[in-house]
C-alpha cells in the first residue's frame, strides 16, 4: 500500500491533491474527505482553531495506523494531510484519501482511519 | 536516573513549561514519575484520570520501568480532525 503523510502549516490545496490521485486499472473506488474547521465550539462562535501536534509521536501513530489499514483492507493507496497552527473558520484542516477495488471498503477504512486518528494520534485543537 | 518530560496542549498552561526533567531511583516507573510531577504541579494531578502518558513515540502504562534518557510526554486526550 502507498502512504503518503503530510503533517503542515502550510494551507491544504484541495486541487493539487485530487490532480495527484493515482489509482492502478484493478482500482475502482477513491474516497476522499475533508475535514473544515466549524464556526463554533461546544455552542459558542469561533473564528479558528490552532493546531498543536507531537509531530514526531504524530507521524509514527499515523503509520500504525497505516499499517493496521494495509492488514484490514485491500488498498493501493492512502494519503492523509492534516494541518497545524491557525486555521479559519471554513478552512479544511484535514485531507483523507483511500484507494481501494470496491466502494465498501474504500468508505469503511476512510471512516475506521478518522476514527483511530481521534483517539490515538497526538494532536490538539485550540478553540481562538 | 532522570528523564525529561515534555508537555503538550493545555497541560503546558497547566504546568506553566512545555519542558522539564525529573530525577528518579533506578528501577522508576511511569506511575511514580506522575506522582512526583502531580507533587510538583498540583494542577496536573487532577488530570490524572485524562492523561496520556508516552515514551519516545508510543504510549506507555503506568508500570512501564523507565530509562535514563528517556522522553516522556504527558497530554490530555487528543482531537485531531
Amino acid at each position: 500500500m502507498r502512504r503518503e503523510l503530510t503533517i503542515t502549516k502550510d494551507a491544504i490545496d484541495e486541487l493539487a491533491l485530487i490532480s495527484g490521485r493515482q489509482a492502478s486499472a484493478g482500482m475502482g473506488a477513491a474516497v476522499q474527505f475533508l475535514g473544515i474547521v466549524r464556526g463554533s465550539e461546544e455552542g459558542s462562535a469561533i473564528s479558528a482553531i490552532e493546531y498543536e501536534a507531537h509531530q514526531r509521536m504524530a507521524e509514527h501513530q499515523f503509520n500504525l495506523l497505516f499499517d493496521e489499514l494495509e492488514k484490514r483492507w485491500p488498498l493501493e493507496s492512502v494519503r492523509l494531510v492534516h494541518r497545524l497552527g491557525v486555521v479559519k473558520v471554513g478552512e479544511p484542516s484535514l485531507w483523507v484519501e483511500v484507494v481501494s477495488p470496491h466502494r465498501g471498503e474504500a468508505f469503511a477504512a476512510c471512516q475506521w482511519l478518522i476514527d483511530e486518528m481521534k483517539r490515538v494520534v497526538p494532536i490538539w485543537k485550540k478553540p481562538l | 536516573m532522570r528523564v525529561t518530560v515534555g508537555f503538550y496542549s493545555y497541560f503546558k498552561e497547566l504546568t506553566g513549561c512545555s519542558q522539564t526533567s525529573e530525577e528518579l531511583p533506578p528501577g522508576g516507573t511511569l506511575g511514580e514519575l506522575y506522582k512526583q510531577l502531580a507533587g510538583r504541579f498540583p494542577k496536573l494531578a487532577a488530570m490524572e484520570r485524562s492523561t496520556l502518558i508516552a515514551v519516545g513515540v508510543d504510549y506507555q502504562d503506568r508500570d512501564y520501568v523507565l530509562k535514563e534518557g528517556d522522553e516522556v510526554s504527558l497530554f490530555p486526550p487528543v482531537q485531531g480532525g
